[in-house]
């Protein structure tokens, strides 16, 4: 389903060929603009944070991450300066270790479904013909499943590798993302300067790209982090259920699966990632939501112009 | 186009139940070539005792013998027929598998639904008219911060500080015995409707907030407040009529969402519902069940978005113009 | 029986999960083999102590019953567990035991016979009874639906079953009974776990002598039949019986509890039989109530929320906060394995160098502190420690790193990558792959986990590297299931085809057939030697059974036996609510 606050993804859009309001801005100047917003900067600071500690974290854990040292689930102290975990691992070293995985199975899937999703989006708000109708019911037949249920069904059959992760995530994000794009991109199509583009006999790829992008950027920039936060949360939920690619992987997803049942004797197996995934949604989700009230600004203005 | 265009709204009702058939149509031969790319339920099903004449035995019972497209045709015209046909696990009639679950999880739906959408909506329309005041930032804040735990951090958080470690006032599970109805255990209901309220509020709120934006800065509204009206009446007989249109999606969109969050849900309070049928099914390669649960959760969606579009456009005026 | 009707002998039929056609040898299978010399090791207790009978054989093969173990009698010594709940107060009525269950799900099934997941174990044992039984230390009993059974020669077996025993609905059980109960499992296209145990058992020739008197006629020679006739999913059912589809009224055993409802992933309610035959006030509870769930911590957090009263498999690293939670753990030391296998002929196993330098691999102390946080016992690469014929006198093997790195050059095997495959079916099975891929990096061995939903759907048996389950069995009963060229679980592809053990199989045939203790037991030594030294197994322990239960519950002790809560409380018939 839908899960995106644009005000294209509501009444409007689902109404065949409705004119939606679109914040629009080129990329740069809408970044820019937006963080001057303090919660655009929180959510920078945020990630930037969680992706420094998955980035550099394995080089400053004391121990390897599948090195045992102690009885399963024994407090902090000894040589475990945040306890064991499940098979008496070092709950910090995993910690440090664990979110580059997450990280980049979450940004890969994203991109991806952002991509293929931007491509119909606005082949399908260009071309306003039966490709247009045909794309989008195809989009809804994917949609008529909920994100995790289908990311679920596919790795519970295929196994749960990399691949089915990324290719269920992108699948079910990139209908959501061509909804969004083909909202914003129609009423650019409707404008005097496309139809001056094709007059000059400009090919449409070219029109596509060069044109039609450009004035989409600033949703699309909202849509992504959106996305971004949903995926991180299907691949912690996938974890959770046990479905995770390497079943001793140090990965804060599976991390909080192992040791969710120890969670009020030593907390910290799980609490720790939990607490960096939940501080890295809400980083994407504060600074997508910069870039909305940026771009919700800048529309205003250009109203009031 | 001109065939999709026309008709009014009864054209329109007409255009999207067919399109809804169509994706229902495609949806359940999608699933029925995945799930048959997965090789023999009858493996699955027996797992490691898969012994050559456990494996025939079973094999013979489950009458795998026909080719795909026979199975398939069969499946349909069961179910045009009113029959989801039978289990391959349990042998049991996948209607009456089903039928209690899908109620459950209907009753955890609603109740979540009747709960956290009145009160999404209120703070959503809240914070939109008092847009980057104190209300709206503080709120803002708090649901993204609930919006970032995952839905079962939440349920496990719910249940340390509820039933088993701090207070031990709730059920921890909610097993809603087979013969009886979910409403008739009510304190096993509060965990798990609390899990997806908190799920679910943050996200619809913000949709109605950023709707209700949109309605408050379009142009007859600020057509109406040109013309000098008090800003409590461009409110009250010019803005919060064409809100409406965005409350029915708000209700689609959260009803949606909950029916897919109920799958984590359902697993942490082991409760009874279709999400954890669906990955018993897929487990077991249970062909049957997982067409009619694809079928179903598919047709709700379907559904839904069709009524809240409908209403949609019979509440707003501008929409109903343009079919 | 004796005089005191308290009687309640522990006695236990079980093998882990399905595995339960292969029976048991006992530990001290070498008295069964000598007539008259009883056991007499074990620990009067309270209102349990009763004479018992017990079970042996003639060294002519003949197995006598009706030997009555001493005054007081006996009831085994609990092995490797810590606590009790308590055998002392007397049991007293009432109740409803709630117990949930991990592992099911909509293919549960209900089958006095049968059995795909861990929920139809319990829910079978609550309505169907075995002929002969296992106590709590592994001993063969005869205080189950048989008198006795007795080998009238190496290729035939009278069983006289007991008097005036009825099934639930008042039908008095019979000769009949046993005929038809056995021929079930007998007949292939009924796909019932027992079947492959019925390999040497004439099932067609079953002869009736009179209501009480069953003649089992063998085509070969086979001692195991006793512990066959013990395996719990031998349960006898009434003529005409079958499984569970919709009408609890087919469902009726002659044991303790009668269905009266069951929807299968979700739970079945079971009533108190109220006629039940042993006429000790037994069964206790009014009713029974098993709850499938989905993993185990909805599982704890509904034992220790008061939602169940009792659960199978505490994570064994939450034995210690469980137990810190007011809720009762019981840990029974079981013969239970769960080993990596070696397919010996497939590469780069096919070379013993390779399979020996993997022995040396792994560290069997670390992997049981990791996985089994100490709850288990090391184990050497052979399995069946309970059985009279196991080999104590090999060297434990250790972790060498060197001598495996010089063993993988030798072979020219050196910075080896293989694959292991495993996946969740027993608890242990993706941690000990987990473990062993972190220690063999150190001897330079890359080995990826490969932790696959489907893996006994579609490639189990044909892997070259894969995790397994076992439960307690005997020695000869495991070699018939897994290690012999047409058993149905032979994940090593053992024994070798040419070369030393490639007359592995022509001893286990000896092995059945020989009636001389000793010899069998030298027989069976020289099999482990061909295991230890070019097997596929690599056995780092044998693990416990951590069940969970509330402090109410009485009458729980430790079991050898495989199923869990000591056999479902011996079918819940030795448990009640204080």
């Amino acid at each position: 389903m839908s899960q995106t606050e644009l005000p294209t993804e509501n009444a409007a859009a689902l109404v065949e060929g409705v004119d939606v309001p679109t914040p629009a801005g080129r990329g740069s100047n809408l970044i820019r603009r937006s963080l001057r917003l303090g919660r655009t900067r929180v959510g920078l600071v945020l990630v930037g944070i969680l992706v420094l500690i998955a980035l550099f974290g394995p080089y400053l854990a004391p121990h390897a991450p599948d090195a045992f040292v102690g009885r399963p689930f024994s407090s902090p102290g000894g040589g475990a300066a945040l306890g064991t975990d499940y098979l008496g691992q070092d709950v910090l070293s995993r910690f440090l270790h664990g979110g580059l995985d997450i990280l980049i199975l979450a940004i890969v899937s994203t991109a991806i479904g952002l991509v293929v999703g931007l491509a119909i989006g606005l082949i399908a708000a260009y071309s306003r013909n039966w490709l247009d109708e045909v794309l989008m019911r195809t989009m809804d037949v994917i949609m008529a499943f909920p994100q995790i249920m289908l990311a679920l069904v596919a790795v519970t059959l295929v196994g749960p590798k990399n691949w089915v992760t990324i290719t269920a995530i992108a699948l079910t994000t990139a209908p959501r993302v061509a909804r969004v794009a083909r909202g914003a991109a129609q009423p650019v199509v409707e404008r005097d300067f496309i139809g001056a583009t094709e007059a000059m006999g400009m090919s449409k790829a070219r029109i596509i790209t060069g044109e039609l992008l450009p004035n989409i950027l600033g949703p699309m920039m909202v849509e992504a982090s959106l996305r971004l936060t949903y995926s991180i949360a299907v691949i912690a939920a996938l974890a959770f259920v046990g479905l995770a690619n390497d079943p001793n992987a140090a990965n804060w997803g599976t991390m909080i699966s192992e040791n969710q049942g120890a969670l009020a004797t030593q907390p910290w197996g799980a609490l720790l990632p939990i607490l960096a995934i939940a501080l890295l949604t809400m980083g994407t989700g504060l600074i997508g939501d910069g870039i909305a009230r940026t771009a919700a600004g800048i529309d205003r203005e250009r109203g009031d112009e | 186009m001109k065939w999709l265009r026309g008709g009014g709204i009864w054209g329109f009702i007409v255009r999207r139940l067919l399109l809804g058939i169509l994706v229902l149509f495609l949806v359940s031969v999608i699933v029925f070539a995945g799930t048959q790319a997965l090789g023999d339920p009858a493996r699955a099903i027996l797992g490691r005792d898969a012994t050559p004449d456990r494996l025939a035995a079973l094999q013979a019972q489950l009458h795998l013998d026909q080719n795909v497209v026979g199975q398939y045709v069969q499946w349909l015209s069961g179910l045009l027929h009113g029959s989801f046909g039978t289990s391959l696990a349990s042998q049991q009639p996948v209607s009456q598998l089903l039928g209690p679950r899908l109620v459950s999880s209907i009753v955890l739906v609603v109740i979540s639904a009747v709960i956290s959408i009145p009160l999404s909506i209120v703070i959503g329309s809240y914070a939109a008219l008092h847009r980057e005041k104190k209300f709206d930032t503080i709120v803002s804040n708090v649901m993204l911060g609930l919006a970032s735990m995952p839905e079962f951090v939440t349920a496990l958080l719910l249940v340390i500080l509820f039933s088993t470690n701090i207070f031990h006032a709730l059920p921890s599970i909610s097993p809603v015995p087979p013969g009886h109805r979910a409403w008739e255990y009510p304190d096993e209901l509060i965990l798990p409707v609390a899990t997806l309220v908190i799920a679910v509020t943050p996200y619809v709120s913000r949709i109605m907030r950023a709707s209700m934006i949109e309605v408050l800065e379009s142009d007859y509204v600020e057509m109406a407040r040109l013309k000098g009206l008090s800003e409590r009446t461009v409110l009250y007989r010019h803005a919060l009529p064409n809100a409406i249109g965005p409350v029915f999606q708000v209700t689609a969109i959260s009803l949606a969402y909950l029916a897919g969050g109920i799958v984590i849900i359902e697993y942490v309070f082991n409760y009874p519902g279709i999400g954890s049928a669906l990955v018993d099914a897929v487990t077991n390669h249970d062909i049957p069940v997982v067409q009619a649960l694809a079928v179903l959760i598919a047709g709700l969606y379907v559904v839904l978005n069709l009524l809240a579009d409908v209403a949609t456009i019979l509440v707003t005026p501008r929409l109903r113009t343009r079919l | 029986m004796n005089t005191r009707n308290a009687a309640i002998p522990r006695s236990l039929s079980a093998i882990r999960d399905r595995l339960a056609e292969g029976a048991q040898m006992t530990e001290r299978g070498d008295k069964i083999w000598r007539v008259g010399e009883s056991r007499g090791e074990g620990n009067p207790d309270g209102p349990w102590s009763l004479s018992r009978r017990q079970l042996f054989m003639g060294a002519g093969g003949v197995v006598l019953a009706s030997t009555l173990a001493g005054c007081g009698g006996s009831a085994p010594a609990p092995s490797g567990g810590t606590n009790t709940t308590g055998a002392a107060g007397t049991p007293k009525r009432g109740g409803n035991f709630r117990l949930g269950v991990t592992g099911g799900g909509s293919k549960d099934m209900m089958d006095g016979q049968n059995i795909v997941t861990k929920p139809d174990q319990a829910r079978l044992l609550t309505a169907f009874e075995t002929l002969l039984t296992f106590d709590d230390n592994y001993q063969l009993q005869t205080d189950g639906l048989a008198e006795s059974v007795e080998a009238d020669n190496p290729k035939q077996y009278t069983i006289r079953i007991r008097d005036g025993i009825e099934f639930q609905n008042g039908k008095p059980f019979t000769a009949d009974d046993v005929i038809y109960s056995l021929q079930r499992i007998g007949t292939e296209k009924n796909g019932l776990t027992g079947f492959a145990a019925t390999a040497t058992m004439d099932i067609k020739n079953l002869k009736k002598v009179d209501d009480r008197t069953v003649r089992l006629p063998l085509l070969s020679p086979d001692s195991t039949i006793p512990q066959t006739l013990a395996s719990y999913t031998f349960g006898m059912v009434p003529v005409g019986y079958d499984k569970f589809s919709g009408d609890v009224s087919t469902q009726i055993g002659t044991g303790c509890y009668k269905l009266k409802s069951f929807t299968p992933g979700q739970e079945s309610v079971h009533e108190r039989n109220p006629n039940y035959w042993r006429g000790d006030g037994s069964p206790w509870f009014d009713t029974v109530t098993i709850t499938d769930f989905n993993d185990s911590t909805a599982q704890l957090n509904a034992l220790k929320g008061g939602q169940i009263d009792a659960m199978t498999d505490v994570p064994a690293g939450q034995v210690d906060s469980t137990k810190a939670s007011g809720v009762g753990v019981l840990i029974s030391q079981t013969g239970g394995w769960i080993p990596l296998c070696m397919a010996i002929d497939m590469p780069p196993f096919d070379d013993p160098k390779v399979r020996q330098a993997f022995r040396l691999i792994i560290d069997r102390q670390a992997c049981l502190e990791q996985i089994g946080n100490g709850y288990g016992q090391i184990a050497n690469d052979l399995y069946a420690p309970f059985d009279e014929g196991y080999d104590k006198s090999l060297p434990q093997r250790e972790q060498d790193i060197e001598q495996a790195k010089s063993l993988l050059k030798q072979a020219g095997k050196e910075g080896l990558s293989v694959d292991l495959h495993t996946t969740n079916g027993a608890a242990g099975m993706v941690e000990l792959a987990s473990v062993f891929a972190s220690q063999a990096r150190q001897a330079g061995v890359n080995v990826t986990v490969k932790n696959d939903p489907n893996y006994y759907g579609d490639s189990y048996l044909k892997l070259a590297f894969s995790v397994d389950f076992w439960g307690t069995r005997g020695y000869l009963n495991q070699v018939q299931q897994g290690s012999l060229p047409n058993s149905p679980y032979n994940e090593t592809h053992w024994p070798p085809k040419s070369g030393p053990g490639s007359n592995f199989e022509d001893l286990y045939h000896q092995a059945l057939a020989e009636t001389d203790t000793n010899k069998r037991i030298d027989i069976q030594h020289q099999m482990q030697k061909y295991e230890y030294d070019l097997g596929g197994y690599i056995i780092p322990y044998f693990n416990a059974l951590i069940d969970g239960y509330a402090s109410n519950v009485q009458g729980l002790s430790p079991s050898k036996g495989t199923l869990n809560l000591a056999g479902f409380g011996h079918g819940f018939r030795t448990i009640w609510f204080a």
